[in-house]
């Protein structure tokens, strides 16, 4: 092949670094990643990286201080692309699960108590695309292996990566699940993008929405659904809210406001 | 062709069919119907009314890969397919294949479709109609076409059509298991039969004049109201036997050349559906979409087939988790009105 290896970083903000551990658990085709790649920068897996220009930086966690927003920007300018990787980067995680709500200062003293952070100044948790632009989202708490390997495959390709946009139903579906929401309880399937395959429906269980929004969001219907079937709203917001980052807590809102008005 | 088995011979004839290939059936475990991999008939459950997703999925499975592909070219994947003996299909989903044969086999014949449905029989079996079907309604709660053989259960014994030379290889492996020797009871005890089942119909809906009254109803201000509820979900699509639409996507190898081309199920209720290069989506709103997607079950496909799109079969009624269905829209837009 005569098209050139994509030179790549890889970094973690606020998160569990599970989606970075998630790239070094592609065990088997880990030696065609680091052949095929050039990885510049990748902290968790490697002592010896070099800050400079990339064609693709890989970006985990959300941002929640000063200083990561700083680098933050400082990625964004020598990356050609940038890509949020798992739900956190791509919209908050649940550590936004409350932005916009405000009493994050009441927040944070329950966790820290008065300790100050001297190192730098911290903020609520925000996705990554709250301050700069954002080329690529692959979510997922934590990301698939086959959808993120899929998607470099496709870039060292050059070509454009495609993830599924549809919501966790579909794959629900193909997996010949019986619906937990028709049967009246709360599943977050229908806001959700798939691409996990559907798991927790598989075991019966509920999604709680860990791959984050999908591109087309229906929340009001979602929202006055659950409400009918018994579900009080606090309840809704909170489980609609857990990875659900600003685009459901905006949506929310507006169910909200035209509830009020009604 | 009609012969006449005992009840108690079914059992030993579906083993001898698996010299023919892998038997399939309608299994349930937890709650989930579903058509899967059975050795035998104690394994299978004949009362279901219906299973999650068609039979379909064995023609054209949710994702699939259609052929390999490096830098020579091509090789199409179609040799892996095995040889199926799907029993226990009921009428509305036979004539779901119907449909799916018309669409897959005619003008464009689909390649992977056609290996598929080459390698398949289709053992169909009568059924007793539960509170969601509605198949009297599409006029598909009886069949005369599209399987191998079809089993009427006449509680005593089974009835036995036999639909094509294939379903007649079939017989030939048990020959003694059938007679042909039918008398006048038979013919009562099956006119019984079917005047029993259209006395069990609970969902009564009328869909006579349904292309004149999508027609009417084009500007309701209904499928505003229904696009308003529709979650997007795709679930309607995916269960309903004759949704066909798919989406095609390239996968590479890291580092290489070679790769696969994929398919997979497609819905038109999702936004992504309509989006054409320039980012113009010309069904942007649900209620288009959704307007769509009944209009195609009800309206346009009897323009051209003279047929509905829809073959009775509940699937949607028991998924949609906001009772958007056949039975809903119809009366909807019927009455202008969406009920509760
Ligand atoms: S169980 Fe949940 S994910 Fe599955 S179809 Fe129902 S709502 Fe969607
Ligand atoms: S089903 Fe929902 S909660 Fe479960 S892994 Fe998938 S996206 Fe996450
Ligand atoms: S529209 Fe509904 S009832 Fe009709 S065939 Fe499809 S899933 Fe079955
Ligand atoms: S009509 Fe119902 S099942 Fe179909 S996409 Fe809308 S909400 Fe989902």
């Amino acid at each position: 092949m005569t098209r050139q290896s994509p030179k790549v970083g890889v970094y973690g903000f606020t998160g569990c670094a599970g989606d970075q551990l998630m790239i070094l658990n592609c065990e088997d085709q880990l030696v065609d990643l680091f052949g095929a790649t050039e990885i510049r920068s990748f902290v968790m897996a490697k002592s010896d990286n070099h800050e400079g220009e990339l064609d693709v930086a890989f970006i985990e966690g959300s941002i929640s201080t000063e200083e990561q927003l700083k680098k933050l920007k400082e990625i964004r300018e020598r990356a050609k692309v940038v890509i949020a990787i798992g739900t956190c980067a791509s919209h908050g995680g649940p550590q936004a699960m409350k932005l916009g709500e405000g009493g994050w200062e009441e927040r944070y003293r329950k966790v820290y108590g008065n300790a100050k952070i001297t190192i730098s100044k911290a903020f609520e948790a925000q996705p990554i695309d709250a301050f700069v632009k954002v080329d690529m989202y692959i979510p997922g708490c934590p990301i698939d292996k086959g959808e993120f390997l899929a998607a470099v495959s496709k870039l060292v390709a050059g070509r454009h990566p495609y993830l599924y946009k549809f919501p966790v139903c579909t794959e629900c579906k193909w997996k010949e699940n019986p619906c937990i929401l028709y049967a009246g309880k709360f599943c977050g399937g229908p806001l959700t993008k798939a691409g996990c395959g559907a798991v927790c429906p598989s075991y019966g269980l509920p999604c709680v929405g860990c791959w984050g929004p999908t591109d087309d969001l229906n929340v009001s219907s979602e929202y006055k659904l659950l409400k009918e079937k018994g579900y009080n709203p606090d309840e809704i917001l909170r489980k609609l809210r857990k990875f659900g980052g600003a685009k459901v807590a905006q949506l929310l809102k507006d169910v909200e406001n035209k509830g009020a008005k009604a | 062709m009609i012969l006449k088995m005992k009840k108690e011979d079914l059992s030993t004839f579906l083993d001898s069919v698996k010299e023919w290939g892998e038997l399939r059936g309608p299994t349930k475990k937890e709650g989930r119907v579903t058509y899967s991999r059975v050795d035998s008939l104690s394994q299978m459950d004949l009362k279901a009314a219906r299973t999650i997703i068609p039979p379909k999925k064995f023609l054209y499975p949710p994702r699939f890969t259609m052929f390999d592909y490096d830098q020579d070219g091509y090789t199409e994947r179609l040799g892996d397919v095995p040889k199926r003996v799907l029993f226990g299909i009921h009428p509305c989903d036979i004539h779901g294949i119907l449909i799916m044969d018309k669409l897959f086999l005619e003008t464009y014949k689909d390649p992977y479709y056609a290996e598929r449905r080459e390698k398949t029989l289709l053992l169909g079996h009568s059924c007793i109609p539960d509170d969601k079907c509605m198949c009297i309604a599409t006029n598909t709660d009886f069949v005369a076409e599209g399987f191998d053989l079809f089993f009427s259960d006449l509680k005593m014994f089974y009835l036995v059509w036999v639909g094509s030379t294939k379903g007649h290889d079939l017989i030939r492996l048990k020959p003694e298991l059938f007679s042909r020797e039918l008398d006048k009871n038979d013919i009562l005890n099956y006119t019984e039969y079917r005047k029993w089942k259209n006395s069990q119909f609970k969902t009564k809906i009328d869909l006579t004049g349904m292309p004149d009254i999508f027609e009417l109803g084009y500007g309701s201000p209904v499928w505003d109201q229904l696009g308003d509820k529709c979650l997007s979900c795709g679930q309607c699509t995916m269960v309903c036997p004759t949704c066909n639409c798919y989406n095609v996507v390239d996968e590479v190898e890291l580092g290489a050349l070679e790769g696969t081309r994929d398919r997979f199920w497609d819905s038109c209720m999702f936004r992504e559906y309509s989006l054409v290069a320039g980012g113009h989506n010309f069904r942007d709103k649900r209620s288009d979409r959704l307007r769509l997607w009944y209009t195609h079950k009800l309206q346009a496909f009897i323009g051209e087939f003279g047929k509905p799109a829809c073959v009775g079969c509940g699937r949607c009624v028991e998924t949609c988790p906001v009772e958007i269905n056949v039975v809903t829209v119809s009366t909807a837009l019927k009455e202008q009105e969406v009920g509760k």
